[in-house]
């Protein structure tokens, strides 16, 4: 039983728009780099360049688009990263890098089951809790630094810090083995978009060339993402996410256990923020205790770029990505060509809010064109059931 | 009395900015001092008509005559000011202000509260019988007095004409009681209602004249006291409707399959103990309040401080709703929207959440949504609809196929055909005699007590918490039902 595809649905602006946005983007920041006279714009090299900056939002995007999904909220993520920075810098030299890192995350993940279970079994509103947490764990990291910046001083401990962060890892067979992958799903499951995302990563992969190498973060950015996509696209606990977000009250009286789900989008969202933390602490081989400060929105709106809702119920972690691609192609744009970086904020905020508008108004669109084909057939009453 | 209309409606139209038409040219007269029955099927247009009469959306075509003059409202407020009070089915009350700030809410001026506008207040309140008490936050009463405190609201601008959209849905016997009287004494002071039910038994009781819609149409306009209910019925469904007989089932016998023993929750239930056999359909009587779904609630483990064990053909049903589910225990809740399903979850996808297993198997899901569709007659254009987007019949339908799974061997449904129109209520109805049929054991709570007679093998009757009596449908009829759920202390409350 093949699915018709609503083609018009799925390329219209709701549920494609970002990836056009992107695109867009590129393309216009390429025509201006063309037309100044500076290098190509769109060298893979460029582009390898802004996805390993947008790594560490994307990780902690892509958990923060389960946690939304499942429809509460983290504030504290920035801070809990720069808590796992904090502590992976502090404890290395003495414990050993495998070690410290394990300790940064179980910290992290302290913090998301605290946050989690006081949201669910007190019933605090998330946002409170969570902005509780984001000062009081950046308090804590103050605590724990003293108020100055931790650096790591053995050299061998912060040459695998090192490794484990800045290893160049070619990434051609991998990509067109994906890509085959997808298209072979494509055709066994009669899935022509999936063929389309097969082409897509197919090209990418020959136009970058055989040595074409990347950052170590963006290989775990990638293989997080897939990892939940995978859950919530063909699990039954992914539908489960979605099932608590969309009404909890529902999904528990269908048996499913709502408090797991929640707590377990907290833990997840701390834990993807302490490996954040690992990947920044490893970066510099330091941490100073405003790290990351802030970092939490930038998180939030990469996952509004990507269509989440702030209500619960939708999502997707692919989006979430696209939108962090497109926050830190702004950033980086406006530094390679140097357009004044003071016009930066203005124009990241009006793309999140006119981002927000184009969701809005074109779910509205869609739920109007859906009911007049209910409404329909309504008039005759049906007669006999059984 | 025949005097002018208060209210005339000439070939009045709707057509939505979509193409849809939901109203093809309605006509319909109100007078002053009757009370007019408005009724049809879900989607037949009672809502638009009332959105445009209460100057929510404009018409499309045809007039409005108000007081004999052509008149265009453009607002709800000019609707207000003109005389027109709306109260809508779903209480559009804040609930977090007093009774009386909320009957307030419309006034202008400086004060929040004044001496005359409270002893306005006082005044529409005591119409009501005194009902409620005026500096009650909303949020807390129960939703029989809300009922009436939005009823005071719409009093509160001294309308001609009040528009009630389904007041009695939500109510049980004794309060839907005090709205009737309180309808009747509106119209003996000349005030005109217009009423919307689904109930035609209330509609011949109370109303004086009546108009049918179906597809956009008036089909059915005339003085109740022509017609008789099956008439009424006929003109909703187009096409003649069976009542809803008894018919006499094999009562079922053996062992108790659903064995409920002491079930008691602080201050909701009193220590109940009962059993249902396989195929059994045991009917809960109660008015609202009576605890008739904290006893499906506690019965199926989702209320955590319910103390008591519930067995399950002799093994002991988990404490929480997943391992009832487990258990093989299905609720479909009172409250479809809030509880029963995911509205922006397709049918196939709200239909396989009970399900568990690792992976999802989409081919499977929409396969079994599919045979649903056909097998329960839900009207959806095919198993991706989103079911938020579903009449009230059909998304409870969805909820009742989420449970039709071979696990599924007790059914608690609560309220299923609260808000339904007529014909899938009936459809309902007979599905779940046929699930009792094939070997499920079925606890029904409503409070169409005629529903309770007809399905029904035994009806107990839960008043204040603990079941009270325990009632033979085939001997007993509605009356004698209501006053074993009403208990003595509100017939005379009715009879004062």
């Amino acid at each position: 039983m093949t699915r018709s595809i609503d083609w018009r649905r799925t390329f219209g602006l709701r549920e494609a728009g970002v990836y056009y946005a992107l695109l867009i983007l590129l393309v216009l920041l390429a025509a201006i780099a063309q037309s100044r006279g500076l290098p190509n714009y769109l060298s893979p090299q460029n582009l390898g360049n802004i996805v390993y900056q947008a790594s560490l939002v994307g990780i902690m995007g892509v958990a923060m688009t389960v946690m939304l999904i499942t429809g509460a909220f983290d504030l504290s993520v920035a801070s809990v990263a720069a808590l796992a920075a904090a502590v992976l810098v502090g404890l290395a030299p003495s414990i050993g890098f495998p070690l410290a890192v394990g300790a940064a995350i179980v910290t992290a993940i302290a913090v998301g089951i605290f946050n989690g279970a006081i949201v669910q079994f007190v019933g605090i509103n998330a946002f409170i809790v969570t902005l509780g947490t984001l000062t009081a764990v950046r308090g804590l990291v103050l605590v724990l630094t003293d108020g100055r910046s931790l650096m790591v001083e053995r050299p061998d401990v912060l040459q695998q810090m090192l490794a484990f962060e800045s290893t160049r890892v070619p990434v051609f067979w991998a990509a067109l083995l994906f890509a085959a992958m997808l298209l072979a799903l494509a055709v066994w499951k009669r899935r022509p978009l999936d063929a389309l995302a097969g082409i897509v990563v197919a090209a990418l992969a020959l136009l970058a060339g055989r040595d074409f190498t990347v950052a170590a973060p963006v290989v775990y950015l990638a293989l997080f993402t897939l990892a939940v996509w995978a859950v919530l696209r063909f699990t039954v606990i992914g539908r489960r996410i979605y099932a608590v977000g969309g009404n909890a009250e529902a999904a528990r009286l269908s048996g499913i256990n709502v408090h797991a789900y929640k707590l377990g989008a907290f833990v997840l969202s701390s834990a993807a923020a302490g490996f954040a933390g690992v990947l920044f602490g490893c970066r510099l081989g330091a941490i100073n205790p405003t790290a990351l400060q802030g970092t939490e929105l930038t998180v939030i709106a990469a996952a509004i770029l990507g269509g989440t809702s702030l209500l619960g119920g939708a999502g997707s972690v692919l989006k979430t990505v696209i939108g962090a691609l497109l926050l830190f192609t702004l950033t980086n744009g406006f530094n390679v060509l140097d357009l004044g970086a003071s016009y930066q904020g203005l124009i990241e905020g009006a793309v999140v809010i006119a981002a927000a508008a184009i969701y809005t108004v074109g779910g509205d669109r869609r739920r109007v064109r859906r009911a007049t084909v209910d409404t329909a057939p309504e008039a005759p009453v049906v007669a006999e059931a059984g | 009395m025949v005097d002018a209309p208060l209210l005339q409606l000439r070939g009045l139209e709707k057509i939505w900015p979509n193409g849809t038409i939901a109203l093809r040219g309605v006509d319909l007269t109100v007078r002053a001092g009757r009370v007019h029955g408005l009724l049809g099927a879900n989607g037949a247009g009672k809502s638009t008509l009332i959105k445009v009469l209460a100057g929510a959306i404009p018409a499309s075509g045809g007039s409005v005559e108000w007081r004999g003059e052509p008149v265009r409202w453009t607002s709800p407020r000019a609707a207000r000011a003109g005389g027109i009070a709306t109260i809508y089915q779903h209480i559009p009350l804040v609930p977090t202000l007093s009774v009386i700030e909320n009957m307030l809410l419309e006034q202008r001026g400086g004060w929040r509260i004044d001496r005359v506008a409270r002893e306005r207040a006082a005044a529409v309140a005591h119409i009501l019988g005194d009902s409620f008490d005026l500096d009650a936050i909303v949020g807390d009463l129960p939703i029989g007095t809300r009922q009436m405190a939005a009823i005071a609201q719409g009093l509160m601008s001294d309308p001609a004409l009040l528009i009630m959209d389904e007041p009695t849905a939500s109510l049980a016997g004794g309060e839907r009681e005090q709205v009737y009287r309180t309808i009747r004494r509106l119209a003996a002071e000349g005030q005109a209602v217009l009423f919307v039910s689904h109930f035609l038994d209330e509609i011949v009781a109370l109303t004086d004249e009546v108009t049918v819609l179906r597809d956009g149409r008036a089909v059915l306009d005339a003085r109740t006291a022509d017609l008789d209910e099956a008439a009424i019925a006929t003109a909703i469904a187009g096409r003649s409707v069976t009542a809803l007989d008894r018919v006499e089932r094999r009562r079922p016998t053996g062992d108790a399959l659903l064995d409920v023993r002491d079930l008691a929750s602080p201050g909701k239930l009193a220590p109940t103990s009962f059993s249902v056999v396989a195929g059994e359909i045991v009917g809960i009587a109660g008015m609202l309040g009576s605890g008739r779904s904290e006893l499906l609630h506690a019965i199926f483990g989702a209320d955590p401080a319910a103390r008591g064990t519930v067995r399950l053909g002799g093994e002991e049903a988990g404490r929480d709703p997943a391992e009832a589910v487990a258990a093989g225990i299905a609720l479909v809740p009172e409250d479809r929207a809030a509880q029963g399903f995911i509205p922006g979850m397709t049918i196939a996808e709200n239909i396989a959440l009970p399900h568990n297993g690792w992976l999802v198997a989409p081919a499977r899901e929409r396969a079994a949504a599919t045979a649903a569709i056909d097998d329960l007659a839900i009207k959806a254009p095919d198993a991706d609809a989103l079911v938020g987007e579903l009449s009230g019949g059909n998304a409870q339908k969805v909820v009742i196929a989420k449970w039709l799974t071979p696990y599924t061997r007790v059914l608690l449904l609560d309220e299923p055909t609260a808000g339904i129109d007529i014909g899938a209520r009936t459809d309902i109805l007979r599905l779940i005699r046929r699930l009792a049929d094939e070997g499920l054991a079925v606890v029904l709570v409503s409070s169409e007590f005629e529903e309770l007679l007809a399905v029904t093998d035994r009806i107990l009757v839960l008043r204040d918490g603990a079941i009270v009596a325990e009632a033979d449908p085939a001997t007993t009829d509605e009356a004698g039902l209501i006053q074993l759920a009403s208990g003595t202390q509100s017939r005379t409350e009715i009879a004062a």
